[in-house]
């Protein structure tokens, strides 16, 4: 290529690039819309549920606005759910007093009602326990694959959606210590 | 957006097992590619896969380092599988920084081995993309178009995957350019990786316009501002790299003669001197025919150093024309009034119509190798950063050489 056409064409490419992005934010703007929809997924709105205890007690999501919220998808035949939970309860038990709650939805859909509440109170564990009998909240959350935990801001926001054995106790911590040390 | 692949009644988290199977096929390719164009592929993946390691390693320390309270609590985490733990940032950082020790401490060649790298970058690129779109992160912005995709309550941009198609053109374009990466044509080294950068932040550029949520700085998204800073960097560096017509290229050249050498070897050597500039040239050896076949008992070989400001094939043809001069019939191997091989040219790597360069002859012959040691003593190869010592020692031919001439300052006697 001659030196003159690859100046050329450089100088054309260098321009479009710097045009293209300072049109971006006039022509394709930050979505500010989405500020209020409802998904799963980092960024929107927690979906919001209702669901009893293995009291009979009706617990929602958005009782518990303004507090940050782990919401934990476990069945009792799960054993990746059964070895995530201490650690979770040896952080709730830390950050309770800052106001973190962990509801531990258990999807009784998919699982036996008495061995799965057998389960979780024969480990003493702490933190809230609701059913999913209908699969409503699996369904809300598009539950792909157990467990799945996800962590709500204080505002109701999706903060992070962790499948699998990723939500353990450090990262749990980790995220707490930056959220409670953010609203200070 | 599929984030679980179930394979039987394993579930597989499908982001980490696109990245890993993006990261291993590139590898894969760079092997080959640099099979096929002569750089060191095993070394470069050696050194990658070290780097690879030393970076996960160093992102869950980088974490660690964060929150040391967890790892003191409990210190066997630090080996736990969770992928959550890392600090991305810091293991980048030192990934890049035992790359660069490495590369280092192997003599690894700066650009051959960035090209080589190219396909590795191209899947990475499309990798990282598709996995986010496994994901249904870094979503689109809502759209109309018919292509639009169901996700997060709207039909968007599969902004993810306009990333995956462009990287996909751009391997496809490799592969076309590169012959399914076994031949590059004379292309300066550097001048791929550099095409390579430039078009994934070129893509980067067009395609972040379309995400749903931008990184800001004021107004401006961040990862469009990087690609910018890239693009013009990009240009200038090929720009330097293919018109580099301040200084001469260096250009390393084997002569050999069988018949007649003692008058055709020292004529030739002035007639490259006249077309040329002949900086340096090695003692003149004898050697016993490697060729069976040949018609004079001996050869004689020298190697010589020249600079010029010729691209590769007007110095190809230029050769032959001296060649022939001196009675050189093309085919005929067993005559060699006079031969003249390119064995390296500017410490470029390509392959110009079926020719090798560096030629491999270079670290095949004691003939050329010799000579070119007793030039340059710290020479190193320009595709691998081998050092001659290395590849004389290393040598599988043990044809007897005799030197019958010392090098002289430039003029031999």
């Amino acid at each position: 290529m001659k030196k003159g056409h690859f100046i050329g064409i450089s100088a054309a490419i260098v321009t479009m690039s710097l045009v293209w992005i300072l049109l971006t934010p006039v022509l394709f703007p930050a979505n500010a819309s989405q500020l209020d929809t409802i998904a799963p997924h980092a960024g929107f709105m927690a979906p919001d549920f209702t669901l009893s205890s293995p009291e009979e007690e009706m617990q929602s999501l958005s009782d518990y606005r303004g507090k940050p919220v782990l919401v934990f998808l476990w069945a009792s035949w799960c054993s990746v759910c059964k070895r995530a939970m201490p650690g979770l309860q040896s952080v709730y038990e830390d950050y309770a007093v800052k106001g973190f709650e962990i509801l531990a939805v258990n999807t009784t859909f998919q699982d036996t009602l008495t061995t799965a509440i057998n389960t979780f109170q024969s480990e003493g564990y702490t933190y809230q326990l609701l059913l999913d009998r209908k699969g409503s909240v699996a369904q809300a959350y598009r539950l792909y694959a157990l467990p799945t935990a996800i962590l709500v801001g204080s505002d109701g926001r999706v903060l992070d959606v962790v499948i699998g054995s990723g939500i353990s106790e450090g990262y749990l911590r980790s995220r707490l210590d930056d959220i409670f040390e953010g609203s200070k | 957006m599929f984030p679980i692949i179930n394979i039987g009644l394993i579930a597989i988290q499908a982001a980490g097992l696109i990245l890993l199977l993006s990261l291993f096929i590139g590898l894969w390719l760079v092997g080959q590619f640099a099979n096929k164009i002569g750089t060191a592929g095993e070394v470069i993946e050696n050194c990658l896969l070290i780097s690879l390691a030393a970076g996960i390693l160093s992102a869950r320390i980088g974490f660690m380092l964060q929150n040391p309270s967890l790892f003191l609590d409990n210190p066997l985490s630090l080996f736990s599988l969770t992928p959550s733990m890392f600090n991305p940032g810091f293991g980048l950082l030192i990934g890049a920084l035992i790359t660069l020790i490495l590369a280092q401490k192997q003599y690894l060649p700066l650009w051959p081995t960035l090209d080589t790298l190219s396909p590795l970058i191209l899947w990475v690129f499309a990798g990282f993309h598709l996995s986010n779109y496994a994901k249904g992160t870094a979503y689109g912005l809502p759209t109309q178009l018919p292509w639009g995709i169901q996700l997060w309550q709207a039909i968007r941009h599969p902004v993810q995957l306009y990333a995956v198609i462009l990287a996909s053109g751009l391997f496809l374009w490799l592969l076309i350019q590169t012959k399914a990466l076994s031949k590059t044509g004379f292309i300066h080294s550097g001048v791929l990786f550099n095409l390579v950068l430039l078009s994934l932040a070129m893509s980067t550029i067009i395609t972040r316009a379309f995400v749903a949520q931008k990184i800001l700085f004021g107004k401006l998204d961040i990862p469009q501002l990087v690609g910018f800073l890239i693009v013009p960097c990009t240009l200038l560096l090929i720009y330097d790299i293919n018109h580099k017509n301040r200084r001469q290229r260096s250009v390393l050249i084997g002569i050999g003669s069988n018949i007649n050498p003692a008058h055709n070897i020292p004529e030739a050597i002035d007639e490259i001197n006249r077309n040329f500039r002949i900086r340096r040239k090695s003692g003149i050896y004898r050697t016993e025919a490697v060729k069976k076949t040949a018609e004079g008992s001996h050869y004689w070989n020298l190697v010589v150093e020249i600079g010029t400001r010729l691209p590769f094939p007007e110095l190809l043809s230029q050769l032959k024309s001296i060649e022939q001069q001196f009675g050189r019939q093309p085919g005929n191997d067993a005559h060699v009034p006079l031969d003249l091989d390119i064995l390296t040219f500017n410490g470029d790597v390509f392959n110009y119509q079926g020719k090798a360069i560096p030629d491999p002859d270079m670290i095949k012959y004691r003939y050329i190798v010799q000579p070119l040691a007793d030039m340059s003593p710290e020479f190193r190869h320009p595709a691998d950063g081998r050092s001659i010592a290395k590849i004389l020692e290393k040598i599988e031919d043990h044809s007897q050489i005799d030197k019958i001439s010392e090098v002289q300052n430039g003029i031999t006697g």
